[in-house]
């Protein structure tokens, strides 16, 4: 796996790409332009081909930015950092795998920050494809990274449960109904992660990480506010606007789409150095990030360009 | 023989045992000599209000010896009977320093931390020393009783906004079912669909009209069906030609008698047929597919979508965009909103798309609840004020109203 | 079919069986099942490939790829539902028997008379397969539409009215020390005094404004009219943002896709 912190080893073949790409990025686009102008249409499917480039470009000659959290992504750290060891800490992976190349990254980087803290996790998720995408925590993060955690004691999957925000509505008061076992079949009861927990209410911090229905807005509604449970969320791009209305009061943070978890992960690399080595995907993948939205930015100046020329044209007719 | 082993074992064992006993007092002798700590003082006990039973809290001044004085205190040992002589048994314990136990009992009668309701308890709690031996118990508080509470204190709030809400909502309601005429004012989207409609004759092509992916019971495809009522008298007016491709079955049912009144009503009961209105697949993305190719084969003048629309709203209006068609579009899911915003002509946004149902089906239910809301938003705009202000000169007695507690 | 779309197909065909052997050889002594891991990255390949090519044109690839993802998701979903919600939530409290023939955890002492009104509720539901007594189903439907409502109703109205109403209770005046202080110690940083109250301004008058432009029962005229202008402004600004939250997460799951083409796939590592 590539990290963003160690310099590629090709370094002069990734710099000979790079200016290769970029330059063929911007004389393409300087072509578009020029042609705009002279009110000549731009084909669809030279589009795409734009954003491939510039997506695929940065993917293969990683380039990385440095990220500084904001307030919002930096709350969430902050929480998880402030909680004495030991704390219970519950990750809910409310996604599936078409969303999980934007939070997966996120669920890795909260199931690091907590193991490390020495919290207890309580693994669940409210969609039954979260199931496997948190076999991928376990086999990337807490199987090579955290070999001496143990199941069942300082973290503990309880799995998927049909029934949406109605596992929700129980679990505030009685997990055990809910989950009278983990997923291995051990009993509630025999759960080391679970002593002194009887309800949502007894959690130090919930987290969802998501994007869809059920999800974060299921947790706040149904858990967060009439449980006064602290909530946040790492949730996909296209829902984050939807959920900042909550933030501060309902929500104590929120890591929205690649870019939030970028700014998770480096400030999890600038606090913990043993963290240096580890895969940073988010970090990479703001490369690509940025490069395809200049891109598109560009485009949508060359529509305008395209517009306001067909609208004078039109007027001289 | 025999004799010699036994006494010798006897020996052994009392000399051992001796031993043991100097050990102990040599290490413990200065948890012996611990003086007995302080009492805790002010002991009450009452019921956990707000709740369904089961619980008590307990409640204390610490003992002086604890953190302060002789500072002996290490714990708090909570201890309940049913009965003042006794036995009392030991239910838990809080670290020192604590003045405040919550003793939640379980549901199920045979755990042991189940609490009955109203039953007579005692409590006492033991200030506890290093020693577990050594501790000072309290006075015995009781007899104190744990029931079930009717009605929750925390909520009042979210009752009276109930209470409100649904008050105004059926005051409304009634005053347009007695035929009151409720104002609504026009809006820009409506207009837009009769222009629309005009434009459509002119040019001799089809109208489409998309009723999303809701199913028949959604607010949005309701209010869409009153919409397609309007549009399809003046297609039938007009007659012009009408596509109506459905996504779901009951809908499209539905549907076709919307359209089949409409003509009705317009006078041309027979230049309605049932293939206007068709049924294509509960698919969401082989549905789409299939309205894509009836953009590009029919080239229709003008595109309605109203209703619920998810992923796909970008791709149906891209595609109408690109064959030219005007597009008027409306919503209530609010992640769909930009893209119809930027590909479409008109947009209703969220509750423009009640609204406008409202405004041309004139039907009691939605003018009504449309009112209600309406002096539901005053409400919140007279709240906000008044709650800004009081956050400017610091009166948490204003704020704290809104409080919900659980 | 013409020849050169046989000649095209074959040629795909035959591309993705090499990739298969290739990379079977590349897992060999990496993985267990080499084979079937080899024919799983090529398949995952192949499909978003197909998925993929409908930028360029409509073609075969992607209607297979498509009604397979369709086929597959609905089977999915059915078996998830009979296996998570009848097995794993119902019979757990209704039946040792069933437990333990499904092999789940029986909870005993959950047993409860009222699991039988979903069991019951469920029959009827599908009695709409039924065309003469499809009309049953309703009961169910009602049910279903009447209590989700009622427990909505209560969460929305407090979480997103009543607590959201509250959210707006902001001081317009933050840290407010009089005029000349105002201006000399003015600066941008996020969490000083400037920034904070044009936060709480802006928060003020999107919320005033917004609500305004849903007013429906007074015509957007004079002050009010302006206010209204300014509330779609502000929707105009969310849809924006929003819009371009989307287009972050499109290229987020691009960049996922190709990383796995490059990566997982072809084994570009640079």
């Amino acid at each position: 796996m590539m990290n963003a912190f160690t310099p590629p080893l090709a370094l002069a073949l990734v710099d000979i790409g790079r200016i290769i790409s970029l330059t063929l990025i911007a004389a393409g686009l300087l072509w578009l332009f020029i042609r705009a102008i002279k009110l000549k249409e731009v084909e669809r499917r030279v589009i795409f081909l734009f954003i491939f480039i510039s997506v695929a470009a940065p993917i293969l000659f990683p380039t990385v930015f440095k990220e500084k959290a904001t307030p919002v992504v930096k709350a969430v750290f902050d929480k998880i950092e402030s909680l004495p060891p030991g704390s219970k800490v519950l990750l809910s992976y409310d996604f599936d795998p078409a969303m999980a190349p934007e939070v997966q990254p996120m669920a890795d980087a909260f199931s690091r920050h907590c193991l490390v803290k020495g919290h207890k996790i309580i693994y669940m998720c409210l969609f039954a494809t979260g199931q496997g995408q948190f076999t991928r925590t376990m086999e990337n993060v807490i199987r090579p990274e955290f070999p001496e955690k143990i199941d069942g004691v300082d973290y503990v999957n309880i799995g998927y449960k049909a029934g949406n925000e109605g596992v929700l509505n129980v679990i505030i008061s009685d997990f055990k109904k809910m989950f009278p076992t983990d997923v291995n079949a051990v009993p509630y009861d025999s759960i080391e992660v679970f002593k002194g927990i009887r309800s949502c209410k007894d959690l130090d911090l919930i987290i969802s990480i998501g994007g869809g229905r059920p999800g974060i807005k299921e947790w706040v509604l149904f858990v967060g506010d009439p449980g006064d449970v602290p909530i946040a969320t790492g949730v996909a791009a296209v829902v984050a606007p939807q959920l900042y209305p909550y933030y501060p009061k309902q929500l104590l943070g929120l890591l929205g789409g690649v870019k939030g978890a970028a700014e998770y992960e480096s400030e999890l690399v600038a606090h913990y150095s043993r963290f240096k080595d580890s895969p940073t995907p988010a970090l990479l993948m703001m490369g690509p990030q940025t490069l395809a939205h200049i891109v598109i930015m560009a485009f949508i100046i060359i529509g305008n360009v395209l517009f306001i020329q067909g609208r004078r044209k039109e007027g001289k007719r | 023989m025999r004799y010699i082993f036994v006494i010798f074992s006897l020996v052994f064992l009392t000399f051992s045992a001796g031993l043991a006993q100097v050990d102990t007092l040599g290490a413990d002798s200065t948890l012996l000599n611990i003086a007995p700590p302080a009492p805790i003082s002010n002991l009450t006990v009452y019921d956990k209000a707000n709740d369904h039973g089961h619980a008590l809290i307990l409640e204390w001044k610490p003992s002086p010896d604890d953190a302060a004085g002789k500072n002996t205190v290490m714990m708090y040992e909570i201890y309940r009977s049913e009965s003042p002589d006794g036995p009392f048994e030991n239910i838990g314990s809080v670290p020192s320093g604590n003045s405040r136990y919550d003793n939640i009992g379980i549901l199920e009668k045979e755990a042991r931390d189940y609490i009955p309701d109203n039953t007579d308890l005692y409590y006492r709690v033991d200030a506890v020393t290093i020693n577990p031996e050594i501790r000072t118990s309290s006075e015995i508080f009781g007899p104190v009783r744990s029931y079930s509470n009717w009605f929750h204190r925390g909520r009042v709030p979210v009752l009276f906004a109930v209470l409100i809400f649904g008050g105004l909502m059926m005051y409304f309601v009634s005053v347009a079912r007695k035929g009151a005429e409720l104002y609504v004012r026009p809006l820009a989207g409506i207009a837009a669909v009769d222009d629309a409609i005009g434009r459509a004759t002119e040019m001799g092509r089809p109208i489409l009209y998309i009723l999303g992916l809701g199913t028949a019971d959604m607010i949005s495809t309701i209010a869409s069906f009153t919409i397609l009522s309007r549009v399809a008298k003046q297609v039938a007016e007009y007659q012009t030609q009408l596509i109506v491709p459905c996504y779901d079955p009951i809908v499209m049912t539905v549907a076709q008698e919307v359209v089949k009144s409409s003509y009705l009503d317009a006078g041309h009961p027979d230049a309605y047929n049932d293939d206007m209105v068709f049924y294509i697949t509960t698919n969401q993305f082989a549905y789409v597919a299939a309205v894509n190719g009836i953009m590009m084969r029919e080239l229709p003048a003008t595109n309605v979508y109203m209703g619920k629309f998810y992923a796909e709203s970008l791709i149906l209006a891209e595609t109408g965009a690109v064959a030219g068609s005007i597009q008027i579009a409306g919503t209530d899911e609010v992640g769909q909103l930009p893209f119809f915003i930027v590909a479409c002509d008109y947009t209703l946004i969220g509750e423009e798309l009640y609204a406008a149902s409202a405004y041309l089906g004139r039907e009691p239910l939605m003018l009504g609840s449309l009112k209600a809301q309406d002096y539901a938003k005053a409400a919140v705009i007279i709240l906000s004020i008044l709650g800004i202000i009081a956050a400017n000169f610091g009166w948490t007695a204003f704020t704290n109203i809104f409080k919900v507690l659980d | 079919m013409k020849r050169t779309t046989l000649i095209l197909m074959a040629l795909v065909v035959i591309f993705f069986a090499l990739s298969w052997i290739f990379k079977a050889m590349a897992f060999k002594g990496v993985e267990e099942h080499y084979i079937l891991q080899g024919f799983l990255v090529t398949l995952a390949a192949f499909l978003t490939l197909s998925i993929m090519s409908f930028l360029y044109k409509d073609n075969p690839f992607y209607k297979f790829a498509e009604h397979l993802f369709v086929g597959i998701s609905a089977a999915f979903w059915m078996s998830m539902g009979f296996w998570s919600t009848i097995v794993g939530n119902l019979f757990p409290r209704l039946s040792e028997g069933m437990s333990n023939f499904f092999k789940v955890h029986y909870i005993p002492g959950d047993y409860n008379f009222f699991f039988y009104v979903p069991v019951i509720l469920g029959i009827l539901l599908l009695m709409r397969l039924s065309r003469n007594y499809g009309w049953i189903s309703r009961w169910s439907l009602a049910f279903i539409v009447g209590t989700t409502a009622g427990l909505n109703f209560i969460r929305y109205l407090r979480s997103d009215f009543i607590n959201q109403v509250s959210s707006t209770f902001v001081p317009l005046l933050v840290d407010w020390q009089g005029i000349g202080h105002f201006f000399s110690s003015l600066n941008l940083s996020a969490s000083g005094q400037f920034i904070m109250m044009l936060a709480n301004w802006v928060i003020f008058l999107g919320v005033m404004c917004g609500i305004i432009y849903f007013f429906f029962s007074k015509e957007h005229t004079g002050l009010f009219g302006r206010a209204s202008r300014v509330g779609i402004w502000i929707l105009m600004i969310t849809f924006g943002a929003s819009f371009g939250y989307t287009v972050m997460g499109r290229i987020s799951l691009l960049v996922g896709r190709i990383t796995f083409l490059f990566r997982d796939w072809l084994g570009l590592n640079i």
